[in-house]
Formats: structure tokens, sequence, C-alpha cells
């Protein structure tokens, strides 16, 4: 296990080095100056003066190569440079953002589960019944719906026409509630055709035959039994799906309100804030390759069968 | 079997919806996080980006409208132009225009109590011109020589050279507004921060929490007429949408600003009847410069042509639904100097082909575009990406121009690239809009004769551009008023006869606000705040 582990975080390395070499080519290919956005988010007249001046200051007159691995080199260090636009140094601002989204993403993933894994399992359980037409349609709502509009929708039904929630901000669990719904409802729509597919191929396997010959109840098999190995799945998704979910809160911290990262970045594409970009890009190839691993974990924890040489035994 | 255990989930499904409704206080103050309690009259706005730092002598992300209820100018900018004493209470301009003295008023405290004096604004202009290259844009920051306290109530400004706007570059938001001793860093160098947003302004930074609420209360020092309501709340919304839908819950009192809400948002509020609604006069005009170094747009023929050869009513009207006003010229009757008397270059298709034909640009039999010499007449307009009235008044030129055989090929840039092509000069028709208030209009003739900008480029090639250089040379040289209103006259009936500005729009700002929100007025400066004689009736 540990040298299974091992290898996993060696691997991080050439991923890591790819995003970033990735995302440092993309921005330099650019046709924008840096130094010219710096100075113009500034609201300061670039001469040429000042421009020079401000390439020295950033190392922008320095060969790319020196310049990527001078940056790598800082972003070991989790040094980002400082923002364009507010002049703070970006880790100080990530970090004042980053509770928010989290919070966002964590209460979204929870409420999810809640929601998925009851309906997913009833809609399999009572295969064709109303559950299973709810769940269906709550499905094909929840994949097909954008967020912003998602988003929009709920502001206008429950807050401005039922006065149930606030329309934005930040602060109680009521100004919390909405965000999450609109993050989560993408996921809840995945994960409960997902459940519900497994669910019923379970149910079709021997040891399901089995144990009811034994004369267990039914309640344990589908509870401890099936339920336990059909939620594998979904486990994979979930990590797999982290990605989604950071990509999303973008929109919704935007439509809410949300004092988070996403709105921040959203922020610093507008406004070309490139060290702030790095530092997106390096944490969320962070946040993937932690995810995948930790799922990778879960799952040989969850299910035996599957070994640490990353092949199910027989 | 499972009945029972669904029925659980289900309840306790619901138990959670229940509890996270029950953890909501439905009343609009609910806050972003801030304990609001409704003392005496508190209105609430909304703006898309935090307030930033409060730092009276720098930009970004400080926001203009928030520095300007804080921080206050020696003079201030009013309706029409006029420049009237604000913390100075008046001044004398010497004879050759380089020296101002101003006598201060003497009876203004910044909000933590201490004096407002000649020791202050000179601390505060030091600090300014310590970083002067970061304010290059200001004219008389060019040309401050020094600046000295002659005694406790008055300072004196000496310019290298005469320079009339100063006085109207001192009605600026930023970088001269005056912040006190305990804003100030020990090193005096406000560039990097300030410790307190101490200012003379009516209103003081109470509560603030980063992208999220900045709340302001009366200043009990303010010298002057003293706010209606105790309190002004600026939300954090970045989304115009979720502004418009936190106003109808009441949620906002006011949405204030340009851009700030679509078009459709604010004809959908006010089309409801629910709400009032305002139009400011014209803040800026939205033109088209046409770069005359370009081959076919150096010919004057030409810019006539694309002129007369598109209906500009019709798509203001059609585009912006009355929310813009058809502009006929170049800077707007009520900025200082600019009440100058032009005719009009109407819609007419006729004369728009006729002065194609003149200039050389024949249609081929059975073609639509019009050529020369087997070249076509076709030309590129870079619109914004992210701007809503641009893109439609691009593909509305682009139709109209082919109707008279020009084709219009239309780029949609990211701002920063398209100022990068723009002070390049690297554009053939390019959507502009002058500063406003009170920048304007010496701002706009400085950017007609200065290199760096992309519009004295774009016109280097008119056969009376050093003449034009001159003139601008001449009137911010001027200490004659007369003379300085000729001069302006002369350089804008030229720019106009040139017809490589070609004005589309006058833009105006939009105000949405509740019915019980009393004494809305727009400020005559763009960038200033409408707070001061805000009052409501709020239950």
């Amino acid at each position: 296990m540990r040298s299974y582990i091992g290898k996993r975080l060696l691997a991080i390395i050439p991923i890591f080095l790819f995003a970033t070499l990735l995302s440092f080519v993309l921005i330099h290919l650019s046709p924008v100056d840096p130094a010219e956005v710096y100075l113009t988010v500034a609201h300061i007249h670039p001469t040429e003066e000042l421009l020079a001046e401000v390439r020295h200051e950033f190392g922008l007159d320095q060969p790319l190569l020196v310049q990527y691995v001078e940056s790598l080199m800082k972003m070991c260090r989790l040094d980002f440079g400082t923002s364009y636009v507010t002049k703070e140094p970006v880790w100080q601002e990530v970090a004042h953002r980053m509770p928010a989204t989290l919070q966002l993403a964590f209460s979204s993933i929870c409420l999810a589960v809640l929601i998925s894994v009851p309906i997913g399992f009833l809609s399999a359980v009572y295969k064709n019944s109303v559950i299973d037409h709810f769940s269906r349609l709550l499905a094909f709502f929840g994949a097909s719906i954008p967020q912003f509009w998602l988003g929009y929708l709920l502001i206008f039904f429950l807050s401005v026409k039922l006065d149930l929630f606030p329309v934005q901000g930040k602060g109680t669990w009521a100004h919390l509630f909405l965000p999450s719904l609109t993050l989560s409802l993408g996921l809840i729509a995945i994960y409960t055709r997902l459940l519900r597919t497994s669910v019923l191929e379970q149910m079709q396997e021997p040891y399901v035959l089995y144990a009811r010959t034994r004369g267990i109840k039914e309640k344990v098999i589908m509870g401890k039994h099936v339920l336990k190995i059909a939620i594998s799945p979904m486990i994979t998704g979930l990590g797999m799906n982290i990605g989604k979910l950071l990509s999303g809160t973008i929109i919704v911290e935007v439509v809410f309100s949300w004092p988070g990262f996403g709105r921040y970045f959203v922020e610093a594409i507008l406004n070309r804030d490139i060290p702030v970009i790095q530092c997106y890009v390096f944490l969320v190839a962070c946040i993937y390759i932690v995810c995948n691993l930790i799922v990778d974990l879960l799952q040989m924890v969850m299910d035996p069968r599957i070994s640490w040489k990353g092949r199910t035994s027989p | 079997m499972f009945e029972s255990k669904g029925k659980i989930l289900v309840i306790m499904l619901l138990i959670l919806t229940i509890t996270l409704v029950g953890c909501s206080k439905p009343n609009a103050a609910q806050n972003s996080g801030a304990e609001v309690v409704q003392k005496d009259k508190t209105i609430t706005v909304s703006l898309p980006r935090d307030i930033g730092p409060m730092n009276p002598h720098v930009y970004n992300p400080s926001q203009l409208i928030a520095q300007s209820m804080i921080y206050e100018p020696l003079v201030s900018y009013k309706e029409g132009g006029k420049l009237e004493p604000h913390l100075a209470e008046s001044w004398i301009i010497s004879q050759d225009g380089k020296e101002y003295t101003f006598k201060l008023r003497q009876n203004v405290k910044f909000s933590d109590g201490t004096v407002f004096n000649a020791a202050i604004v000179k601390k505060n202009f030091d600090a300014v011109m310590k970083n002067f290259k970061n304010h290059s844009w200001l004219g008389f920051i060019n040309v401050l020589d020094k600046t000295e306290t002659v005694d406790e109530y008055t300072f004196k400004l000496t310019l290298k050279q005469a320079y009339y706007p100063t006085i109207q570059e001192l009605a600026v938001v930023r970088p001269v507004r005056f912040l006190g001793e305990a804003g100030f860093p020990d090193d005096g160098d406000t560039s990097k921060s300030v410790k307190n947003s101490v200012g003379t302004g009516p209103w003081m930074l109470t509560s603030y929490k980063k992208d999220e609420y900045a709340e302001f209360t009366r200043n009990p020092n303010y010298w002057g007429e003293k706010p209606k309501v105790n309190k002004m709340v600026i939300k954090i919304i970045p989304d115009g949408e979720t502004s418009v839908l936190a106003f109808e819950k009441k949620e906002l009192d006011l949405i204030y600003g340009e851009g700030v809400i679509s078009l459709d948002a604010f004809k959908q509020l006010k089309a409801s009847g629910k709400y009032e609604t305002s139009l400011s006069e014209p803040i800026a005009t939205r033109e088209v410069v046409m770069n005359t170094t370009k081959d076919i747009l150096a010919d004057l023929r030409v810019r006539l042509a694309l002129h007369h050869g598109f209906n500009k009513q019709a798509m203001v009207d059609g585009i912006t639904a009355g929310l813009e006003e058809k502009a006929d010229n170049i800077l707007s009757k009520n900025l200082p100097y600019t009440n100058v008397d032009v005719k009009p270059l109407e819609y007419n298709v006729d004369k728009a082909k006729a002065y194609l034909e003149e200039a050389g640009w024949k249609l081929p039999a059975g073609k639509t575009v019009r050529e020369k010499d087997g070249k076509p007449l076709e030309l590129e307009l870079l619109y914004e990406k992210s701007d809503q009235v641009q893109k439609p008044m691009a593909e509305t030129l682009q139709a109209e121009w082919g109707a008279i055989g020009v084709k219009l090929n239309i780029t949609s840039l990211e701002l920063t690239a398209q100022i990068k092509r723009l002070r390049a000069a690297d554009f053939d028709l390019y959507f502009w809009s002058n500063y406003g208030a009170p920048y304007d209009p010496h701002s706009f003739i400085n950017v007609v004769a200065t290199k760096g900008f992309g519009i004295s480029e774009s016109l280097s090639s008119l056969p009376m551009k050093k003449e034009l250089d001159q003139q601008v040379n001449d009137t911010v040289l001027s200490t004659d008023e007369n003379k300085r209103q000729q001069l302006y006259s002369s350089i804008l009936k030229t720019l106009h006869e040139q017809a490589s500005f070609l004005p589309i729009s006058y833009i105006k700002k939009t105000a949405v606000y509740q019915k019980d929100v009393k004494g809305f007025v727009f400020p005559a400066n763009r960038d200033d705040n409408p707070f001061l004689g805000l009052d409501t009736v709020k239950k």
C-alpha cells in the first residue's frame, strides 16, 4: 500500500509540470503584453519607459525558459507574485477567498449525496414507480439546465416571489442553500442515475439470491450489502466531478454574489491578471490530482477485491 | 418493507429542507453577513466590484464612487461645467497662468476630528508627486513645478508653464483628493497603502467585508450640508441580473451607474411602473474613430460617405430603446466650450453613393462591393466582445454600409487586445468614447494632439494636423477665455468637417430606485456619487 501511494505521489510531478507548462505557454501565446495589462488595469498610461520598468520589475525581459523555471520555483514556495489589480500577494488573496468556495463546494456535495442516494436507491428498488419516474425527470432536468439559468430561476421563485431566501451574499445557512442547490443539481442528476443502475446490477448478482435463500432480511441485504457495493461507482464519479464542481462554482459565485475564489478568478480573466490565473491553474491541477488519489484509495478500502497493484483480484 | 425506510428518508429530506428554510429570516433587511439593524434611515445600493482599499491617491482596485464619498476636492465640477469652490473657498490665478493660490475653508475637519489646512494639502500633493509617473495622464501633474503653504489656510501651486485646465483637473476624484494625517503610512508614501480612510467627505467607512459589503455612516464633523440618511450600504453584486432581482426583492433601494444593468432590464423595470427610473444628461459620446492613415479612409469623401450612409436615428433608437440619444456633435454640448454649432451629417444614401462614386469607388456589374483599381472597398470595425451595445451597432453598420457598396468586417476583441491595437493605430474603424466630465474637453483635445493614445496617430493624415496640434497647444496655454473658446470652436469644427470622428450617440447613466427614495440627482461629475441629497421615507 505504501509503495502504491509513493508511486502515485511521484506521478504527480510530471502531471503538475505539464499543467504549469501548458498554462505558461497559453498565457505567453496571448497577443497582449502582461506589462501593458498591468499598467492598463492600474489606469496608468503605458509609455515605453514605464513598460520597460514594469517588464524589468516582473522579470518579463528574461528569456522564456528562465521565466518558466523561476515561476515554477516560486510556485513550489506558494509564491505566485502579486495581483496586477489589487497589488496584494496572490496567495494571500486566494487564502482569503478559498474558505468560501470550499464551503460552497462541500455543502453542494453533501446536498448532492443527501438527495441522490435515497432517490437513486429507491428508484432502483421501486423500478418504474412514481419515484423512479420522478428521478428520471430530475436527472433530465439537472443534466440539461444551464447552471446560471437555474440560479436565476431559483432566485426568482424562491427568493423574489416566495421570499424564503436572500437573493445574494453570504452569512447564514439561508444564504448558502440556493447556491448549493444550484451547484448540486447537476451532480444529483448524475449520481441518482448512476446509483440506480448500480443497484439494479447488484440485485441481479448471485450473492443477493444466496443471501435471500439463507433467509437474510431484505432490508439487511439491500442496505448492508447491495448499497455498500453499488455506491462505489458513485465515489469514482464524485472524484471525477470535483473539477466540474469547481468550474461550476465560478458561475454560481457570480450569480449569487458569493465571495469565493471562482468570482475572483472571473475578474482575473477579465483583467488578464496573469499571476492569479497561474495560481488558479496550479490549484485546480493539485485538486484534481489529490482528489483522484483519495478516490482510488477510498475504493480500495471499500472494495477489498481491488488490489494495490491496480487490478481486480480474482 | 422499504416503504417505511423510504418514508423515513423522505421525512429526513423534508426536515433538512425545513431546517434550512427555517434558518432564513424572510425580510428585506437580510444582508451578506452584516448585522443589519434598521436604524433610522439607510439606503442600500449595489456595486459590481469591491470598493477596494479606499486610497485616494491610487486607481484600481479602489472604486471611484466610494472614493468620492470619503474624499473631497479643492474645486467641484457642477452642471454645465461650472467650477465651484469646495475645500478651497476661492482661488487666484496669476497673470501668466502659472501660479494658483487657494484660500482654504477654515471650518473643515477630517472625520477623525483633525483640522484640514494647507499643511495637509501639501502633504497630499507631495505624496501624489512622489509617484507622478503614475499620474501623467493628468495634464497639470506634468507641468507642476512646486507646491507651498503660504500660511495655515493658503496653499499655492506653481506650474512650469500655463495650463488652463488645472482648476478643472483639481475636481477629478483621484488622485488629488485629501487624506487625513492618520491615514498616511509612516514613510508618507501612499502609493503602496494607507492606514485608514480618513477624509473630509460626508461619509465614513464604518463596516467593511471584502467582496461582500461596505457600510458608510454620516461623518459627524462634515462641514457642509449633512446627508439626509444615516447610512449608505454598498452591496457587492458582480452580476447585473442578480442586482435586478435583489432590487425587486427590495434588498436594494437604488441601482445606479453606467452599464450596471442591461438595457433590457432597465426597460423592464421602467415598464413595470413600480419603480422610479431616470436618465442622466449625456456623459460621453459613443463614436467611431476612422483611421485616416489607412488608404481608403485617407479620402475625406469616403469618410463623409460613411457618415451619410446609415440611419443613425433608427440605429440608436432600435438598439438602445431611447436610453441613448442620437449624437451629431463629437462632444456633447453640456461640457465647457463645446456649445459649437455644426451642420449635422444626416442620413442620405444618395449622397453617400455620390461621394463614393466621386472618390472613384465604382460598383462593378453583378457585384455588391465597390472597387477601385481592382481593390474592393473593404474595412474592418473593432468592437468590444462584452459590450451589449457595440455588437448590434457593428452588425447594423455592416448591413447599412453594405447597401452602399462597402464591405465591413466586424472583429470582436477583448478590451486589453483592443486597446493595444488602438494605441498602435492598427485599425480601420474603432468604437471609442470620450472621457466625460470633468476630464473633457481638454482631455479630448489632448489625445487629438498627443501621440501614444492612438487617436492622434489615426488623425495624422489630416492635411491640417499640424495646425490642429498647434491650436491644442495654444488652447491649454491660453489665459484668455474668449481666445480659448475660439480655439475650441475651431478645433471641434475642423474635426467635424474632416469627418474622422463619427458620433453615434450620447451615452447616459441610468438610475432605478424604489418609490420611497427621494431626492435622487445625477452628479455633474461622471465619477462622483449621487448620495448626498438622497432621502428615504421607508417605514
